[in-house]
């Protein structure tokens, strides 16, 4: 599932991404990596998410949240 | 006592506390709040430590020396250049993961690196806490704690850096290559333990460039960092250094070589981490509601309401007192000079001219408090960031990205800031569009315009009034935003990828800080421009081709409006005074207010007496409710002043783009309010 569509309170794992380079090397640089597991502290109906990853908040527009891809965690507090 | 000098750069990521680091040190008040990107240029400052005469620098906030908006190229070039005898890496130690990622970075480049770590009450708050030794040992460069607010660990710093400086002659990284000559410099094999290495492929791809550019460019500094940029696809790097790579060589790992950073990063943090995300935070609650997708942006509406009304109600109370005192100085000094035997002339220059125009804008000095000090709070309270957020899904309609809203909420205050801070944004089109809404966004020197004019004509309404050029000015910028995206055929995708700060209860001193050095620009407008301009506007008004005179149809300003009163006749407001008034606005909307008084001759001061007298001349002029209305749209939506038609100049690089903007609102003004007087007229 794309990220955009991920569910607030829930714990994903970036799978992939498929965005332009230099956006796609700057979220990396931001420590959104590939597997690494992101919390969804919020989303907004039209896909914009707030992001918890590695301790810090982001907040991520849709157009970046669709192209990146995403597996639930199994184990959710 | 000999006199040392040394050079030292503050370098981290955005909102991290460089810049209160810097003010502790040099006692200066740069700006700060509680948002990404406040400090978008670099700023210098030095103090003195014992023998050392300490040069500071404080640059804008990058997440890596990997640059993608202006700002981060700025804080990446003065790290490239060398001038730093040692570079201090500020980092939040409640986000020391992300943070780290820098420091790394810095690392490799391998001059003298020291890493403070600010904000350690914060990550106590948490729960979390950091293993100092372990952090130091792994980096293998000092890490000390301070804390910037309450200048804990400054001494500790500033002694680190001094020692940084005695021992670092520029060496090379230390790094795990154990079959170069290093294990001879560093006799201790373990300091070959101490920094990250890649995996097998990268460094056998990292020794192949590094040989190429031995034999190329023998005089590069630290061949390993550049290696490692050119295997990133750094620009920059790649420009400048152009090598023959072997066909089919793989050159493009800037994936792999940011994730294995991180793996690294992941190692260092769970080795000194603990307690890591225990606990639920404030921020996360209060984010709960104030981002929620339904109240979020009601919310934000009802907060910017509030603003507003605090500043007309509460403002307008206080200015009456301010009125009292300035029409008892006015008539003290009357008084005074006509029993001195002053010529009328030049009483007349002090009264009407200097007193009447400065003391015009003086009056609206408790608006302009209140709407800063609640600016304030916003800045700094972490609030800032999330309206980006809530605003996105609007934004993104008319082609701008919800981090364009930053400038626009700052332009509230004054356009100078908003439009230097537009420079985060990352597409230069992105930032001329921004640039360009940004002025029609109502500015706190407009005012007093509309306090003046609503309170005249409208009374019992004039807080709704006020209040409408607010949501006018709003709804102007947000439609030409989305007239621009529509007709422009190069559309890219906006994207936000905005970090959201913890909320913080601003520190009294912040915000004394922050309103005094916008109530100090007030004044100090009030005294330059607004005083050369109230001089101006009473020659223009009492010469004439004869000299002095008395006879206002008979001066200059007389002469210059006419000629033009035909072009603004349509749009209600054919009265030369006005358009001399708006004329002299262009160098600072206030003088809009300030040169009416000198223009309709208003000498009454006492207090109310004063308005109703102008409200008076007016209303005798045929200037009804209608007109108002229309010259606070006009002023509203006219030419910018020249301090921001400056700044448009400075940041778009480009005159013709400064005179796009000019000419464009003009026009726009002129337009809207025909429409608004040509309607109302209809119907009223």
């Amino acid at each position: 599932m794309q990220l955009n569509t991920s569910k607030s309170g829930k714990r994903y794992k970036i799978q992939d991404m498929s965005l332009a380079l230099e956006i796609e090397r700057r979220i990396e640089t931001l420590g959104m990596t590939c597997g690494t597991v992101v919390t969804i502290m919020n989303r907004q109906c039209h896909g914009a998410v707030i992001i918890k990853v590695r301790g810090s908040r982001f907040a991520v527009g849709r157009n970046i949240a669709k192209h990146i891809q995403v597996n639930e965690e199994a184990n959710n507090e | 006592m000999n006199n040392k000098q040394i050079k030292v750069g503050f370098i981290g990521n955005p909102n991290c506390g460089k810049t209160t680091l810097f003010n502790a040190y040099t006692g200066a008040n740069m700006k700060v709040a509680n948002w990404p990107s406040v400090t978008v240029e670099k700023m210098e400052g030095s103090f003195q430590y014992k023998d050392y005469n300490v040069k500071l620098v404080d640059l804008p906030g990058t997440y890596s020396l990997t640059s993608y908006t202006m700002e981060e190229q700025i804080s990446r070039e003065y790290v490239m250049s060398g001038t730093a005898d040692v570079i201090i890496n500020v980092a939040d130690a409640s986000l020391l993961e992300r943070n780290l990622y820098l420091t790394l970075q810095l690392i490799e480049w391998g001059r003298p690196v020291i890493l403070a770590l600010n904000m350690m009450d914060i990550l106590e708050k948490q729960g979390m806490e950091i293993d100092l030794h372990r952090l130091t040992e792994m980096l293998g460069i000092p890490v000390i704690p301070v804390n910037a607010g309450i200048k804990k660990g400054l001494d500790i710093l500033i002694h680190t850096v001094i020692h940084q400086k005695a021992r670092a002659k520029i060496t090379s990284v230390i790094y795990h290559d154990v079959k170069t000559d290093l294990k001879n410099r560093y006799a201790h094999n373990h300091h070959t333990a101490f920094f990250m290495m890649y995996s097998d492929e990268i460094e056998d791809k990292i020794n192949v460039i590094q040989e190429k550019l031995k034999e190329k460019y023998p005089e590069i500094y630290n061949k390993r960092w550049h290696a490692i940029k050119i295997l990133e696809g750094d620009r920059a790097v790649l420009d400048q250094y152009m090598i023959e790579l072997p066909v089919d060589f793989k050159c493009y790992y800037a994936k792999e070589i940011i994730n294995e950073k991180y793996d690294f990063i992941d190692a260092i943090i769970s080795e000194v981490l603990v307690n890591k995300d225990k606990k639920e935070t404030f921020t996360d609650k209060a984010d709960r509601i104030l981002t929620n997708q339904w109240l979020g942006f009601p919310l934000f509406l009802g907060i910017m309401a509030l603003i507003f009304f605090l500043t007309f109600t509460l403002g307008n109370r206080m200015k009456d007192y301010m009125l009292m005192c300035i029409s008892a100085v006015s008539d003290y000094v009357q008084v005074r000079m006509t029993g001195a035997g002053i010529h009328i002339a030049v009483i007349s220059l002090v009264v009407n001219g200097i007193i009447s125009g400065v003391g015009g804008i003086l009056i609206f000095l408790p608006n302009i408090f209140i709407l800063f000090l609640a600016l304030a709070f916003l800045e700094n309270s972490g609030y800032m960031s999330r309206v980006a957020y809530v605003i996105d899904g609007i934004m993104g309609k008319v082609g701008l990205s919800g981090r364009a809203f930053i400038p626009m909420i700052l332009g509230f205050g004054c356009s100078v800031p908003a439009i230097m801070a537009s420079r985060a944004l990352e597409h230069k089109r992105d930032r001329l569009k921004t640039m360009l809404i940004t002025p029609l966004i109502s500015c706190s020197a407009r005012l007093p315009v509309y306090v003046l004019f609503s309170q005249m004509f409208f009374e019992k309404y004039a807080i709704i009034v006020a209040h409408s050029m607010y949501v006018i000015g709003l709804l102007m910028a947000v439609l030409v935003a989305f007239i621009i995206h529509l007709f422009n055929k190069r559309k890219t995708e906006f994207d936000l990828l905005l970090e959201l700060p913890e909320y913080k209860i601003p520190s009294v001193k912040t915000i004394v800080i922050y309103v005094w050095e916008k109530v100090k620009d007030y004044l100090k407008k009030a005294s330059t421009t607004i005083f050369i301009a109230s001089i101006i506007m009473w020659f223009l008004m009492n010469f004439g081709v004869e000299g002095y005179t008395s006879d206002i149809t008979q001066s200059f300003g007389s002469f210059i409006g006419r000629k033009i009163v035909f072009l603004f006749q349509p749009l209600g407001l054919g009265y030369w005074q006005i358009i001399v008034a708006l004329i002299a606005g262009i160098s600072a909307k206030e003088v809009v207010i300030s040169s009416c008084f000198v223009l309709f001759g208003i000498q009454n001061m006492t207090s109310q007496a004063r308005m109703t007298n102008l409200s008076n001349v007016l209303r005798g002029m045929c200037f009804g409710t209608l007109n108002a209305y229309c010259m606070m749209i006009f002023c509203l939506l006219y030419t910018p002043c020249i301090a921001t038609l400056a700044t448009i100049k400075k940041e778009s690089e480009s005159w013709k783009f400064t005179g796009i903007c000019v000419v464009f609102q003009l026009l726009l003004a002129w337009f809207v309010t025909f429409m608004f007087y040509q309607i109302g007229n209809a119907f009223l």
